[in-house]
């Protein structure tokens, strides 16, 4: 029996958006991917999807180039968003077939918009950051506590461009953002509604498992449909071990 | 004795030291503890009013203070709290 192909959305092509557009993409999920920037010589330490060739080449385009050179199902979207109101507009109109939601952005407003757009729309989701030696990742699925549930607002936080990342932090970030994800995708939900805190990779591999509750009052529950509990979704047959 | 974990974005003020012991019984004294050897620390964690800022998150063990009793949460010896901000990251921009 074949089930119906997943799609999924990426937003974000570089440190994180590598290692999860390429694990998602080698396990069969139909990728769009979102960027709004080129390759630039400062990414190549840590966006090792990327090489020399790539430079000055958006981002979006040829990391969709790249999962589709290796089997994979793939469009690069050269994205316009410069507010969160803007990315709630673009997501709509390309990608209101994704199953699934993965943040991959270097910046807190992004995330909270891909967030608010996946619950308000009753998508699965996952939202990755990292910063210097360590991360976060955090999965929501329709009924559980969300990520504004967690963080109120967007911070004034420092970016990787501006307090630095170490280059293989992003991709171990990525990598388990993209095993969570397709977790998800198979009804795995046990760590969905909750947030992993990798500390220092440098010198614990393991996370910490922080529970949350919902939030009352949350401003994107509010926007969140009244019967959101999904069926869990399905990847095509060969599912990866 | 608690220890208080540290976020790599908040170790400028503990010298490095991701782990700080406190003899403190509630999270919100383990705070004022931190902010008397780290001065300046509890600002960034806490607001004017005296609140969690809305970027930051206090976990007792795996448990968000709010689904506990926030910042008056008791600590025992063999508790761990864990100071999570929010955070970017992963691109220049995205």
């Amino acid at each position: 029996m074949t089930h119906a192909p997943v799609r999924a959305t990426i937003v974000g092509a570089g440190g994180l958006g590598g290692p999860i557009a390429l694990s998602l993409g080698a396990a069969g999920i139909e990728l769009t991917i979102f960027d709004h920037d080129l390759v630039e010589l400062s990414n190549l330490h840590r966006q090792i999807q990327f090489t020399a060739v790539d430079l000055g080449h958006p981002k979006a385009t040829r990391l969709a180039g790249l999962v589709v050179s290796r089997g994979g199902k793939a469009r690069g979207v050269v994205a316009k968003w410069r507010t969160p109101s803007e990315l709630d507009g673009e997501l709509a109109e390309y990608v209101a077939e994704s199953d699934l939601i993965v943040d991959g952005s270097d910046d807190p407003e992004t995330k909270f918009a891909v967030a608010g757009w996946a619950v308000a729309n009753g998508r699965q989701y996952v939202i990755a950051a990292a910063l210097r030696y360590g991360g976060n990742v955090m999965a929501g699925v329709p009924g559980v506590a969300c990520y504004r549930c967690l963080f109120e607002e967007p911070a004034d936080v420092p970016s990787c461009a501006e307090a630095g990342v170490l280059g293989p932090v992003v991709g171990a970030i990525g990598g388990a953002a993209a095993a969570i994800a397709l977790g998800i995708v198979r009804g795995q939900r046990g760590l969905a509604g909750a947030l992993l805190a990798f500390d220092d990779l440098r010198s614990v591999a393991e996370p910490r498992i922080l529970k949350f509750a919902p939030r009352p009052g949350c401003p994107a529950c509010m926007r969140a449909p009244i019967s959101p509990l999904a069926t869990p979704l399905r990847i095509a047959e060969g599912e990866p071990s | 004795m608690p220890s208080i974990r540290v976020p790599s974005a908040l170790r400028t003020f503990t010298g490095g030291n991701a782990d700080v012991e406190t003899t403190a019984t509630t999270v919100r004294d383990a705070i004022a503890d931190l902010d008397r050897r780290h001065p300046g620390i509890a600002a960034r964690i806490l607001d004017g009013s005296g609140a969690v800022k809305p970027f930051i998150r206090l976990f007792v063990g795996a448990d968000e203070i709010g689904s506990l009793a926030g910042l008056d949460t008791q600590l025992t010896d063999r508790d761990e709290m864990s100071i999570v901000p929010a955070i970017a990251g992963g691109s220049d921009r995205a």
